[in-house]
């Protein structure tokens, strides 16, 4: 009886071994293991098997199941492995991607919301205002003489109704000042119209941003500070900023800012980015006069304002050469900006 | 404004700093340098001695030059504008000269074809004189030979004088401003004080002032003067900030204004009859001035006149029949003072500008007025032979000295937020010419701009300048304005179409009348749309009322440079005017969809066209919930849609939507079709504005059913689901709409039909529903359909 099993098991194990399916394994496991398996059979007939041997036939009837059992899983796990591992083989990876469509934001929007992100950090509310504006809020309210060439025909568009398209942010500080008691820490970002032909460095509609901080004893190294942090999350920590002194009717004293720019393969060179001041008085007494209150009183509150570009800013940072790119929406330019 | 260092420093030592030292100077004073014109070392005058073929390249010559050193130097040219015997710029070995591209290059002694060449002759182009240029440039034969080029060619710079500084509008004022700046006195300043002048108000039969435009007008006679060519130095000074000499009267006359800031005219007296009236122009009076043009004047502008004709147009420009010629023997001299604001209107009317209307109208010292008329007078005595009559005739005033202002340094240092002493305040409004006393700082007559305590805190941190003043890093915690939430909203919605593929566009905000008519949805053509009053030209005339007519404009350039997949969006601002003509100002944001789904690509079938319903997916993504289009009639649009949230009553209309008529579609050689939606970003953003609210989850499971409907091909699945969905069935919690199907040849389903198959999912919140109760809803639900649609099922 113990050579009839030791001949089911090399026989079971002779079968499994040539193996090469899942069916076959299958078939196998019933000739072997099944109801009317070789090796079920002789279990069948432990009856029949003397009691002196029973023992000795069980415990070699248990070893020949279990190595028979134990290579038909392995062979099983086996021939698993092998399909999961064919049902990959045919992949290419170095297939290129399956396409998605790729969008981009606008160059513009892109150096704006960095922008917007910095000087959030740094404390500033967004404020708006409308692009339709009365010369009061354009010209009067900043200062600006009643001659100035500015608010000529020539230089800027205007409506039947005598209103204008503004042609600064800064119209803004109004809106905002006649709106709110200081303190008042707000930018605007926005369009702004000049009369000018469009061509590489003139658009007739650009983009700008106006920053105003109005509070008590708001200070010159103020507007320095602000300005210089600014300018560096925007441009690199090493960013050199410079002040020079300038002129605007609603700022004094005043300054342009310069940032040292390295353009790729190029020497390092200054370039005006931006304008700022201290916030004139007269612009104070103004409000004040519109508000009907002293909540902006020029002996009690100070403040600063700045402006800037963005259009030029977005030039500086993309190394964009024509500002017409910026209107025309090539996809190809467009493209370029899907970070 | 031309600045020439050399006639700078004939008002203050200079020679200690470098041409690039006096930019930086002046720029960090507030005075723009936009351009230095320098000439380098090692440049000189040269006379060309001989000029002989090259043996060895027909477009050169070998030429012996003088360059002064008394040996002859040979240099081999390929210029041919010269003859022997001219003088020519000659660049010494050592010389550095720069490109047009900006790069440098040292010249060097070398062969040129096996030929010596010791330095080079230069044309005007290279040496940076004029942007192009024929040949070499050919000095004048009055030059000396060995000379620096430098000093026929001093270093000018180009100044922007900002508007509120026209006491710089000249070197004697760029000099002073240097004065502060560098704390060193002015030198040799020609001073003709007012006591020197003996003055008399003229009589009206010699002086009239006739109107307020003039506020103090002088008339100096000068006989027996001899019209000449200006010597050399007076030649040299106005060819340097790039005038060109005409005579020693008219020369002397843009010397001081030059020099001072001054304008002022010379009139040939013999052209006078009778007195000098100062009036306002008659309405249409005809004016031939000294540049050849005729002008018409207004009743508005200011002449110079005579007893039967205008003369100049005060303070702008003199007449061609009244100015000094060569027969001229006696003159009048005008030294003036014009009311800016008329000069300003007068100048911009007839578009005529001149140096003297560019410092009227900016504001000239009518204090100094008798002071240059006086030292012209004597330049011109000097130079011409002429006689002045011992009296200067005057009408007007000059006015007061500006009012002294008092500067409380606290106040400064509150502005500047920098520990400024007194003395230091002091020490720069020193400089700058103001006077401490009693009253408070003494203002200089120069410096008009200067009027409030805050104008001389800027002169204080203007001269000191901000690299002295420490940063601070001030702040203070604001709350999220009704902006901070548009914007935050506005960068969700731009986020997720770039996730979706959306280009942003950005297009311009002027458009056409046939823009306008063409390109905008119904919805947004009621509206009266804004025009400009004085447009730039008739494209850009209007303000759009809407977006889509920029994006289309953008499709089609896009278009014809072969980009014709196109998912697009656009938010900005748009203008409308009320009836009554309020201007309305309105954030949009439109999409724009045309071209294949998907690209070119191995893994794609790229025949696929985006449509309307790839316009609603993008819709439901926008909104963050599936939007409703409901069919609106609109003639710009097919297919056209009103763009809703919600259903009903309650429905929220946002925009519209729609298809592009293929007519217009072809006139813009957009071959696919263009499927488009515009909405309003603060309807949206109302419509949008929920908190999100948890719900319990589910516990039981739910049971679905699937319906195949055969509806007639008419019926709007929109019809259907909306029946469904508001059917009253509480144990219907969701439906989704899964196939469509139909087929015109008819074999499968009659070719009028369709099949919509929804599929119904039934749950209950407390309990597993009955296999039984299902059923009993969902036959209740079929059959409503059917009696409300006359629709059948199939199975």
């Amino acid at each position: 009886m113990l050579e009839e099993l030791e001949t089911i098991r090399k026989d079971a194990l002779a079968a499994i071994a040539t193996v090469t399916d899942e069916p076959t394994l299958e078939e196998q496991r019933i000739a072997f293991l099944g109801k009317k398996g070789r090796l079920t059979m002789i279990a069948a007939n432990m009856r029949s098997i003397p009691a002196d041997q029973k023992k000795a036939v069980g415990q070699a009837l248990n070893e020949v199941r279990q190595a028979i059992t134990e290579a038909m899983e392995k062979t099983a796990s086996d021939l698993t492995a092998k399909r999961d591992a064919a049902a990959f083989a045919s992949i290419d990876p170095t297939l290129p991607s399956r396409a998605l469509p790729q969008g981009a934001l606008h160059p513009l929007s892109l150096i704006l919301d960095d922008a917007v992100r910095v000087l959030r950090r740094m404390g500033f509310a967004l404020a708006d205002g409308p692009e339709i504006e009365t010369e009061w809020h354009c010209f009067d309210a900043l200062n600006t003489p009643a001659d100035h060439p500015a608010r000529n025909e020539s230089d800027t568009f205007y409506f039947d109704s005598g209103k204008l398209l503004r042609t600064h942010t800064s119209s803004v500080q109004i809106r905002t000042m006649e709106a709110q008691v200081p303190p008042v820490r707000v930018i605007a970002p926005g369009s702004a119209f000049r009369r000018d032909e469009i061509d590489a460095t003139h658009l007739s509609a650009f983009h700008q941003l106006e920053g105003l901080y109005v509070d008590r004893g708001v200070t010159l190294a103020d507007l320095k500070g602000t300005l210089e942090h600014f300018f560096r999350e925007m441009f690199g920590s090493s960013t050199e900023v410079r002040f020079r002194p300038h002129f605007f009717p609603f700022t004094e004293p005043s300054f342009e800012v310069d940032l040292k720019l390295h353009a790729v393969g190029r020497a390092a060179k200054w370039v005006e980015i931006a304008g700022c001041g201290i916030v004139d008085p007269a612009v104070f007494a103004e409000i004040s006069r519109k508000r009907g209150d002293q909540a902006y009183d020029p002996t009690q509150v100070t403040g600063f304002a700045f402006g800037m570009g963005l259009d030029r800013l977005a030039m500086i940072r993309y190394g964009i050469p024509d500002l017409r790119l910026l209107i025309e929406n090539d996809l190809r330019f467009l493209s370029q900006f899907s970070a | 404004m031309k600045v020439s260092l050399q006639w700078l420093e004939s008002h203050l030592d200079l020679a200690d700093f470098s041409t690039e030292q006096l930019c930086d100077l002046l720029t960090f004073s507030g005075i723009e340098v936009e351009g230095v014109e320098s000439l380098p070392d090692h440049l000189v005058v040269a006379q060309i001695l001989s000029s002989e073929p090259h043996p060895g390249a027909d477009k050169l010559s070998v030429c012996q030059v003088d360059d002064g050193s008394g040996q002859a130097r040979q240099i081999v040219c390929g210029a041919k504008n010269y003859r022997v015997g001219d003088k020519v710029p000659l660049a010494l070995p050592g010389c550095v000269l720069t490109a047009p591209d900006g790069k440098t290059f040292e010249i060097r002694e070398g062969k040129l074809r096996g030929v010596d060449s010791l330095g080079m002759m230069c044309s005007a182009q290279e040496l940076g004189l004029a942007k192009e240029s024929d040949g070499l440039l050919i000095l004048d034969s009055e030059a000396k030979v060995g000379i620096p080029m430098a000093e026929l060619y001093p270093t000018v710079f180009e100044l922007e004088i900002t508007p509120n500084r026209p006491d710089c509008l000249s070197h004697l004022g760029v000099a002073r401003e240097l004065t502060a700046l560098l704390r060193r006195p002015l030198k040799g300043r020609r001073d003709y004080g007012d006591s020197q002048t003996s003055v008399r108000p003229g009589s009206p039969s010699e002086l009239r002032l006739e109107t307020p435009g003039c506020s103090f007008y002088t008339a100096r006679i000068i006989r027996g003067v001899k019209v000449a060519d200006s010597p050399a130095w007076l030649k040299q000074r106005l060819k340097s900030i790039g005038l060109r000499p005409i005579n020693n009267i008219v020369d002397l006359t843009n010397y001081v204004l030059f020099e001072t800031g001054q304008p002022l005219h010379a009139f040939d007296l013999a052209k006078l009859e009778g007195a000098v009236v100062i009036r306002q122009a008659s309405e249409g009076e005809g004016f031939l001035a000294l540049d050849g043009k005729e002008y018409t004047l207004s009743a508005q502008d200011v002449v110079i006149a005579d007893e039967h004709k205008a003369l100049a147009i005060g303070g702008v420009m003199g007449g061609e029949d009244s100015g000094v010629t060569e027969a001229t023997t006696d003159i009048l001299l005008e030294v003036a003072h014009f009311d800016p604001p008329s000069i300003r209107r007068t100048s911009r009317r007839l578009g005529l500008h001149s140096d003297s209307s560019y410092r009227f109208e900016r504001g000239v010292d009518p204090l100094q007025v008798i002071g240059n008329s006086e030292l012209a007078t004597r330049l011109i005595e000097e130079l011409s032979g002429g006689k002045a009559d011992p009296e200067l005739l005057t009408v007007g005033s000059p006015g007061e000295s500006p009012t002294s202002i008092k500067l409380d340094g606290d106040l400064c240092r509150a502005v500047i937020g920098a520990p400024v002493s007194d003395s230091e305040i002091a020490e720069v409004l020193l400089a700058l010419g103001l006077k401490n006393s009693t009253d408070g700082w003494e203002i200089p007559s120069y410096r008009r701009d200067l009027e409030r305590p805050i104008d001389l805190i800027e002169e204080v941190a203007r001269i000191r300048g901000l690299d002295a003043v420490p940063a601070s890093n001030r702040a203070i915690y604001t709350p999220a304005s009704k902006a901070d939430l548009a914007y935050d909203f506005l960068c969700s919605l731009r986020n997720r179409l770039v996730a979706l593929g959306f280009f942003e566009t950005r297009s311009l905000k002027l458009i056409s009348a046939a823009q306008l008519n063409n390109d905008l949805a119904n919805q947004y053509r009621g509206m009266n749309p804004l025009r400009l009053k004085n447009p730039l030209n008739d494209e850009q005339d209007y303000l759009r009322s809407g977006l889509l007519p920029g994006l289309l404009a953008t499709a089609a350039r896009n278009q014809r440079f072969g980009q014709s997949n196109l998912r697009l969006f656009e938010a900005g601002r748009v203008f409308t005017a009320t009836p009554k003509g309020d201007e309305i100002e309105h954030e949009h944001l439109a999409l724009l969809l045309t071209g294949s789904r998907n690209p070119r690509s191995w893994a794609h079938d790229a025949s696929a066209t985006l449509d309307l319903h790839d316009l609603r997916a993008a819709l439901d993504v926008v909104c963050g919930q599936k939007v409703n289009l409901t069919p609106l009639p609109d003639g710009k649009l097919m297919c056209a849609c009103s763009i809703e949230l919600g259903s009903g009553k309650k429905a929220v209309k946002l925009g519209s939507a729609g298809i592009l008529p293929p007519a217009r579609a072809r006139e813009l050689d957009l071959p696919a079709p263009v499927v488009l939606a515009e909405l309003d970003l603060k309807k949206l953003m109302t419509a949008c504005s929920r908190e999100c609210v948890f719900a319990e989850l589910p516990r039981f499971p739910g049971s679905s059913r699937d319906v195949a409907i055969l509806a007639p091909i008419s019926l709007a699945a929109g019809e259907l689901k909306d029946f469904i969905e508001t059917y009253d069935e509480p144990l219907l919690v969701s439906v989704e709409l899964f196939d469509v199907f139909a087929d015109p040849t008819g074999n499968k389903l009659p070719a009028d039909k369709k099949s919509l198959a929804f599929s119904l999912l039934y749950r209950r919140e407390d309990r597993t529903l009955e296999a039984s109760e299902v059923e009993a809803s969902h036959a209740k639900l079929l059959d409503s359909i059917r009696q409300k649609f006359g629709v059948e099922f199939r199975q």
